[in-house]
């Protein structure tokens, strides 16, 4: 028994005659966090500002806590303000012309409490962001970390329904954005809020999210746990989305139930596990392996092929190997070192070779 | 739950924006149209037959229209270029000078060139008749004296448009032509001219719009010599008995015409250009050094704020204090009188200076905030009014002044529903129809800096549109309006061409007085009107310029 708090329905929102979502359909549990991943122009942005009342959607439902807040059947659209949400832009949109106190405790000003009663409120969220201390600080004089903690601190400080996050750690340096992405994984499981979450780098989809919603081109492509997208990418998209750097056309033989033979040149088969049997095994498709997944050996008996580049990086060495018409990249771990040019084995584990459908 | 309303506060605001809008541009429009087919309340195209034949006046005004606006671009792109992209000697300050007749009505500078070139009694004639014996120096009571004049007045607008465009314009456009090989010379002519080209072409029909209907130039240093040009033409059938509106009307349907051609033109012209090279990032502008040649471009400059600040206003203030005209040091004498009378004796400067700042202060607030509202559906919604909005309140640019006054004249003359010819109000509508277009681009300037998230934010934080306006867009969006708010209020302070057609005696405002004055020959009450006028313009403006520069570092 499920206990969901967000259903999205056949959502469909277009800008002008571009339809941006086309039918998007999922659930977010409470205290869940969903994380929707794609690539920019995908969609996930107008999804969660459909959520959020931003965006009016032409097709679907919304429906939160049980009410609907947007249904375009009956042209109801619940305004923004009154959807019980909060939100952290990409922007930051901390406002400028306000102290920090004052952009934390916004939404109690909004409410009419009084200043003295919201202190408290305040107070609170700015030392769950570690930014006790900073209440009177003019928002202008905050760098770029401290922004994005006040934001994140304004969301939280309303006891909103749900906190929606759209790439909020997108404009921070590399550095910073890794030490607020584990911030921010530790404050939920804190606090345990439902979280809608987008944003197109897989890392921090997998370090946040409970679920994640891959989406491409307005639609969604896949969804599962962290591991089980990780583990068992439906399609070529999501594979290479995720990082796959083998994508491989090949002609598919089914073995038995969940496994294949993949022809990937007339002298070249690999075993490969259909993550997602369904009964229907296509007679043409992708297979995909990860680079750390390739078994790279002088001789044996896997695929033969020539090292066409080395790159030599300390820890790991990226290896480009050629057999026939293909090329793979294998990744070596330091011990392995084969010279360019030089004649390896190569083979991939049935079970880590995956058959990828368009 | 409340089920949410239907028609949100949003749409409900757009639709009545865009009622108003089209009443304030569309209304005078088709009244003049209207007005010039008609004649003792029947269709007739005799007025515009009438107006057809005049063709003195149709090339005496496309002579100056045509004249002054080629001086004006000509001198507003060189200076633009001197001051921007050349090291000329002083250059700030001249950047800033360069601009002041913007805020020097025409008729003030018209009215002390007068003085200084005509033809038997020029301040320049006797001197030089005294001095060197030489007859008739100048003569500025000629057609190139209007021309001459109103470039000056209109030097401004070119010179901040062209400049603006040449900041904006990435350097590195420029530094690889000259890296492939191009001249100075070449790369100026190949690259940079091509992109300020959209600047050039829009500033000239900005200046042409107001030249071809111009009046108070035409009428100071024309009429005299019984040069008449469109704007003339239109205010004396007005002021004769008989009126003779539609004949007026028809003139203004012709000058509509030519700018709405000329509006056509542009945007052909434009058509197959994009913009996107000059953006509104502020670039470091290459600078050019010239050698010793940049002396004489300083001088340059400095004549031309000679001749459109200095010697006009400097001339006033002589007039205004001496006791009566004249070159003979001996008899010069200097003090307040001329002040004493217009300010505390010449009956209509009390109303004249109370209806002015009024107008002024009034029309100012009321374009600011139509220009923010009309602006933020233009930036902020995709309401499918937006392209109705943003063609409709740019209209105006196209309007001489004087046509809009003549088709609020015939649409509101006779209208019993809503008595407001003959009171401010009308006055008002003008106004704030003429500047509309300088409140929504100032408006869609400051809204565009605004990042929409910041009202987003507002939204998701539990405020409703109202309290976004009002907590985060309109504090964010101040310092602009203000800056607006007071740019307006004195170009609103001085206008002549609408106010001549529509005031009253009751609501006659100071740019009028100062005209009845000039009518009049009563010079030195005219110098210290207008001196007073000018007070008030520069009081103003630099609080303007204070303002700016404090909202520069924010």
């Amino acid at each position: 028994m499920t206990d969901t708090f967000v259903a999205v329905e056949k959502l469909v929102v277009s800008y002008g005659p571009v339809v941006a979502v086309d039918g998007v359909e999922f659930r977010v549990d409470r205290g869940e966090q969903v994380t929707l991943l794609g690539p920019s122009g995908c969609g996930k942005t107008t999804t969660l500002r459909a959520i959020a009342g931003l965006e009016t959607p032409i097709g679907g439902r919304i429906v939160i806590d049980g009410v609907s807040v947007a249904d375009a059947a009956v042209h109801r659209h619940v305004p923004p303000e009154r959807r019980g949400l909060s939100m952290v832009f990409q922007s930051y949109a901390i406002w400028p012309h306000m102290t920090v106190f004052d952009n934390v405790g916004f939404s109690f000003r909004v409410r009419g409490v009084r200043r003295e009663a919201a202190r408290a409120a305040v107070e609170r969220a700015l030392s769950l962001v570690d930014l006790t201390g900073f209440a009177d600080r003019p928002a202008t004089m905050l760098s770029g970390g401290q922004q994005q903690r006040v934001a994140l601190a304004r969301a939280l400080a309303c006891d909103a329904k749900v906190v929606l996050l759209d790439e909020p750690l997108s404009n921070l340096d590399a550095q910073l954005r890794i030490a607020m992405r584990d911030d921010l994984a530790e404050l939920r499981r804190r606090l345990g809020f439902t979280a809608i979450y987008v944003t197109h780098d897989q890392e921090e989809a997998f370090a946040l999210s409970d679920r994640i919603i891959v989406m491409r081109a307005g639609r969604i492509e896949q969804q599962g746990t962290p591991s089980e997208i990780h583990a068992a990418p439906r399609t070529r998209f999501v594979a290479g989305f995720l990082g796959m750097k083998n994508i491989l056309a090949a002609d598919i033989a089914a073995v038995a139930t969940g496994q294949v033979e993949a022809r990937l040149a007339p002298d070249i088969l690999l075993r490969a596990r259909d993550p997602w049997p369904n009964g229907m095994v296509p007679a043409s498709a992708g297979i995909g392996f990860r680079p750390v997944d390739v078994e790279v050996a002088p001789d044996g008996d896997g695929v033969e092929g020539v090292i066409t580049r080395a790159l030599y990086l300390g820890d790991v060495t990226h290896y480009t190997i050629r057999s026939g018409p293909i090329e793979i990249t294998a990744h070596a771990g330091p011990r392995a070192e084969f010279a360019e040019g030089g004649r390896v084995r190569w083979r991939v584990p049935p079970e880590r070779c995956l058959l990828l459908r368009e | 739950m409340r089920v949410a309303p239907t028609v949100p506060v949003e749409t409900a605001a757009t639709v009545t924006l865009g009622l108003l809008v089209a009443i304030l541009v569309l209304v005078p429009l088709a009244a003049v149209v209207f007005g010039a087919a008609r004649e003792a309340s029947a269709f007739s195209v005799r007025p515009l037959l009438t107006v057809l034949g005049s063709a003195t006046i149709i090339s005496n005004t496309l002579v100056v229209g045509v004249g002054a606006t080629l001086l004006a671009v000509a001198a507003g792109a060189a200076l633009a270029l001197m001051l921007a992209r050349i090291r000329t000697p002083g250059r700030t300050l001249l950047s800033r000078l360069v601009t002041l007749p913007l805020y020097i009505t025409p008729l003030l500078t018209a009215i002390a060139w007068s003085w200084l070139g005509s033809p038997r009694g020029g301040l320049i004639n006797l001197f030089a008749r005294q001095t060197f014996g030489i007859d008739s120096l100048v003569n500025l009571h000629t057609p190139g004296g209007v021309i001459f004049v109103s470039a000056l007045s209109y030097v401004p607008l070119p010179f901040l448009l062209i400049g603006a465009a040449l900041r904006g314009m990435d350097p590195s456009l420029e530094e690889s032509a000259r890296v492939h090989g191009a001249s100075t010379l070449v790369s100026l002519r190949l690259v940079t001219l091509p992109l300020v080209l959209p600047a050039i072409l829009g500033s000239g029909l900005l200046v042409f719009v107001q030249a071809v209907g111009l009046f108070s130039v035409p009428a100071v240093l024309g009429m005299p010599s019984g040069f008449q040009v469109a704007g003339t033409e239109i205010y004396r059938l007005l002021n004769n008995y008989p009126p003779r509106v539609s004949q007026a009307a028809a003139w203004g349907l012709l000058l509509l015409v030519a700018t709405a051609a000329l509006v056509w033109l542009q945007a052909r012209l434009l058509r197959r250009r994009s913009y996107v090279t000059v953006t509104g990032k502020a670039f470091r502008p290459r600078v050019l050094d010239i050698g010793p040649v940049r002396w004489l471009l300083a001088a340059i400059a400095w004549a031309y704020v000679c001749a459109a600040v200095v010697l006009p206003v400097g001339t006033l203030v002589w007039a205004a204090l001496v006791q009566f005209i004249t070159v003979d040091p001996n008899l010069m004498t200097f003090d307040l009188r001329h002040f004493r009378y217009v300010l505390f004796e010449y009956p209509k400067t009390y109303l004249a200076l109370r209806n002015s700042v009024l107008l002024g202060a009034l029309s100012a607030a009321g374009v600011c905030a139509l220009g923010l509202a009309i602006s933020w559906v233009i930036v902020r919604t995709r309401s499918w009014m937006r392209p109705w909005l943003d063609q409709l309140s740019m209209v105006p640019l196209a309007m001489p002044s004087m046509v809009l006054a003549l088709g609020l004249l015939w649409a509101y003359v006779g209208l019993k529903a809503l008595p407001i010819y003959g009171t401010i109000w009308i006055l008002l509508i003008a106004y704030v129809t003429h500047y509309l277009p300088f409140g929504v681009r100032s408006g869609s300037a400051a809204l565009r800096q605004l990042h929409a998230e910041l009202e987003d934010a507002a939204r998701m934080a539990g405020a409703n549109w109202t309290r976004t306006m009002r907590w985060i867009v309109l504090p964010l969006t101040w310092p602009t309006l203000i800056a607006t708010w007071t740019l307006l209020f004195i170009l609103a302070m001085q206008e002549v061409s609408s106010s001549i057609l529509l005031y009253t005696s009751r609501t006659t405002v100071l740019s009028v007085a100062v005209f009845d004055l000039w009518e009049a020959g009563n010079v030195n009450a005219l110098a210290a009107l207008s001196v007073t006028q000018l007070a008030i313009t520069f009081v103003a403006l630099a609080v303007l310029f204070r303002a700016r520069d404090q909202a520069v570092p924010a």
